[in-house]
């Protein structure tokens, strides 16, 4: 099925604002979809060690997250009645400010969009070998850590 | 073709290189040992291994060809 497709998650830098419309519009065309759900990560400035964060850097093991994702789709899939899931994490930099995850699920009926979206971005945030780096205004640098 | 370990993270901190191979390695434990005699600072690095892109837990034999990730855990989104 073609929704199922399998494309990297990975963006270059933060994802832009029209990125998010632009996937919205060409879902028009799918008439059976009945909700959306999407959730945007933004990256906050947070103060490490008394200094401001200006951006996160993201490093990725990105066979082994193309592999994971793969498993993870069909096991969605098969939970939720989803017409369709994209996923795109950002690689590199991105400011304070700008969108460095989108999660956007689509079904027939509200709930399994809303459900699967939700338990998505927590799955990313466990399951995916992904690591954020927040760089500060002096340029010293933190890893970020998930809670 | 030798054993490829990649590094990642907060654990790149450590080993600067992101990548380096070995020749030959007979299991996960004697490189973990080797790696911890050439990079004394990742005993007290939490880290998790990969062998060829899944978690492991225990010692696994390695094979020519074989890629083994030490991994910090995950902070992506």
């Amino acid at each position: 099925m073609s929704s199922k497709k399998q494309h990297s998650i990975f963006y270059q830098g933060p994802i832009p604002a029209q990125k998010i419309a632009d996937d919205i519009q060409k879902h028009s065309a799918k008439t059976n979809i009945g909700a959306h759900s999407i959730f945007l990560g933004q990256v906050r400035q947070d103060e490490k060690n008394g200094e401001k964060v200006v951006a996160i850097e993201y490093t990725a093991y990105e066979l082994m997250v193309e592999e994971k994702m793969a498993v993870i789709r069909e096991q969605f899939f098969e939970k939720y009645a989803l017409t369709c899931m994209h996923i795109h994490h950002s690689l590199g930099r991105v400011a304070v400010g700008e969108i460095c995850l989108f999660v956007f699920t689509s079904s027939a009926h509200r709930r399994d969009a809303i459900d699967a979206c939700n338990e998505m971005v927590e799955t990313i945030k466990k399951e995916l070998p992904i690591w954020g780096k927040e760089i500060c205004t002096n340029q010293s640098s933190v890893w970020k850590q998930n809670n | 073709m030798g054993i490829k370990v990649l590094f990642f993270g907060s654990v790149t901190d450590i080993t600067i290189v992101s990548e380096l191979s070995r020749e030959d390695c007979a299991d996960t434990d004697t490189l973990e040992k080797e790696l911890l005699k050439q990079f004394p600072a990742l005993a007290n690095k939490k880290y998790f291994l990969a062998l060829n892109q899944q978690v492991i837990h225990e010692n696994c034999p390695l094979k020519q060809g074989d890629i083994v990730a030490l991994m910090p855990p995950f902070s992506g989104g």
